[in-house]
């Protein structure tokens, strides 16, 4: 049935719920190597890039990229603490997000920031990325956490 | 060369607006559509029937805020458009923004002589956070979006960094708030104006510089009143080749220039260029030297933008040579950061301009007199056509008739600039408008 919200003017809720069968494509190495506890990038030996996220194409000149393993350590290039969010990680706040420079690693990788003690947190401080034991498949199993 | 192979002169002719509100129940998006279109149409003082116009763009951001496809067709025929040529132009927040192009195109083609651009956006039939959650959509859902996805977080994100990189602050973001929000009070259509506007917001009203720093945080160093507004509403443009708009108007706006720039999806994967500023004409390469650029601090699609803009209206001191300026104030911090893109002052002096009241509406540039995203609205496929609505006014010195204050009118205006932006900075549009 209908659920009617208002009656002037009428207004009804219109529920909508949808699955979508969604592909990593060639990225989905990123999601797999992480079950071995690797954390793994792409690089452009033509251009001498590093991607984190990874492409399989290099957006400089287009050849096809190659794996390799990072370190997963490196520093806060920026940092935020969120007290709202969009609905699906209301339950989550307040969170940090950081952009973190890792080491051989040129792009910004933006990730979630865990630790204790939000107040010590300041841009150009060390961290170290984890890796969820569980993983959900999604760029939330990886986070970083204070190296220092 | 930008812009050298469009032979036709292109006008802006009329404008109109619809009241915008955090929710307009009372019409649906197609009628507040009607409501723009018939202000652009009969309050103008414009020798011009509807049946004059030869096509439209419609310029709306997002599918799912109704959950109806192809609604460009909904308003084609509402409006009675039938069968003449239509198409929509889609591209976040600088939705707006593109489809003022794209209509500019169509007129200097010459594939058109008269269209006219209908921009509207419905965001209240979802609740607040979905709303927001639909927006970071715009974000990569792949990489960005399930990290906590949220458009004040990223801002928030790319604030911090220029408060890194140049010293700015809480007070000189909160100073582009008090502006906007206080300047909106003399705009009968914003959001925040519960005086003139009957749908407006009832705790709207003027701000205090302690206001804005008292407001919670929402993501850090980003408060509740540094963030602009959601809306339900409409705008509309209509734009005519020369020889058309000296037929329709006495006081046809000339579009004299007009740019679009670009930028990675996700922020975090553009480059720290030592020295990599593409400098505007009124620049030193020098001054920029050790500046890793863009990073996640400056919009180098804004900057892109405003330098094929104004290479076009042949600007080359955007300070001196603007009168008014309405920008993608989505956050305080980006108005600033938006400042430097522009070339208005030097990158990291954006924070500066504001505490010296340079665009201010006693200032030697007012920038968004409407009040902007934050004060006036932000129903993002009507934001960019909302600018153009009011530089237009403000360069036919009619600002003041429209809004029933002449409180909003920039004395003299000669030549105005609109700025659309979407995502973190992904597309950039800028336009130059002239008496």
């Amino acid at each position: 049935m209908t659920e009617v919200y208002s009656i002037d003017p009428l207004i009804i809720k219109n529920p909508y719920e949808i699955v979508y069968k969604h592909s990593y494509g060639k990225t989905s190495r990123f999601f797999t190597s992480l079950s071995t506890g690797k954390l793994m990038a792409t690089r452009c030996e033509k251009c001498n890039v590093t991607f984190l996220p990874p492409r399989a194409d290099c957006p400089y000149c287009l050849s096809e990229t190659k794996w390799i393993e990072i370190s997963g350590k490196g520093k806060i290039h920026t940092v935020t603490t969120l007290y709202f969010s969009g609905e699906k990680f209301l339950k989550d706040l307040p969170f940090q997000l950081v952009y973190v420079e890792l080491e051989g690693v040129d792009t910004l990788f933006l990730t979630r920031l865990k630790t204790n003690d939000m107040k010590k947190v300041k841009v150009g401080m060390k961290i170290r990325m984890k890796i969820a034991r569980d993983l959900e498949w999604r760029a939330s199993d990886v986070w970083a956490e204070p190296d220092e | 060369m930008f812009g050298d192979c469009l032979s036709r002169k292109v006008a802006m002719v009329a404008g109109g607006l619809t009241y915008f509100s955090k929710a307009r129940k009372d019409k649906t998006q197609e009628e507040l559509a009607a409501e723009a279109a018939r202000m652009a149409l009969y309050e103008n003082d414009i020798n011009l029937s509807k049946d004059d116009i030869d096509g439209t763009v419609v310029s709306y951001f997002s599918d799912h805020f109704e959950n109806q496809l192809l609604f460009g067709s909904i308003i084609q025929d509402y409006l009675g458009f039938n069968p003449k040529p239509s198409v929509r132009i889609e591209g976040g927040g600088a939705t707006g923004g593109l489809a003022f192009r794209e209509a500019y195109a169509h007129v200097a083609s010459g594939l058109l002589d008269t269209v006219m651009v209908i921009g509207f956006e419905k965001m209240s039939e979802v609740s607040t956070a979905k709303g927001n959650e639909f927006i970071a959509l715009a974000s990569d859902t792949d990489w960005d979006f399930p990290i906590g996805g949220f458009y004040s977080g990223y801002y928030a994100l790319m604030a911090r960094r220029h408060m890194e990189e140049f010293g700015t602050t809480e007070e000189q973001m909160a100073l582009v708030a008090v502006k906007n929000r206080n300047n909106a009070q003399n705009n009968k259509f914003a959001q925040t104006n519960p005086k003139m506007n009957p749908f407006g917001m009832r705790d709207g009203g003027k701000v205090t510089v302690d206001d804005v720093l008292k407001s919670p945080y929402v993501a850090y160093p980003l408060k509740r009143l540094d963030i602009c507004l959601m809306s339900d509403g409409a705008a509309v443009a209509i734009l005519a080749s020369e020889e058309k708009a000296k037929k329709i108007t006495d006081t046809p706006i000339w579009i004299t220039g007009t740019g679009a720039g670009t930028d990675a999806m996700r922020a975090g994967d553009r480059p720290r260029t030592k020295g990599g500023v593409p400098v505007l004409p009124h620049e030193k390469k020098s001054w920029y030297e050790n500046l890793e650029y863009p990073g996640v601090h400056s919009f180098r699609a804004g900057r892109e933008a405003a330098r094929q803009a104004y290479k076009m209206a042949n600007i080359t001191n955007p300070l001196k040579q603007l009168d008014v300026v309405e920008l993608h104030d989505a956050y305080t911090s980006s108005e600033i950061q938006t400042y430097e893109d522009l070339g208005l002052t030097r990158y990291g002096q954006g924070g500066k301009l504001i505490e010296e009241g340079v665009t201010t509406m006693d200032g030697d540039l007012p920038v968004n007199p409407s009040g902007g995203l934050i004060g006036a609205m932000h129903a993002v496929g009507a934001t960019g056509i909302m600018q153009a609505v009011e530089v237009f006014w403000q360069l036919q010195g009619t600002s003041g008739k429209h809004h029933g204050s002449e409180k909003i009118q920039v004395k003299n205006a000669e030549r105005g600039l609109i700025h659309s932006h979407a995502g973190t900075g992904t597309y950039v549009t800028v336009s130059i408008m002239e008496r």
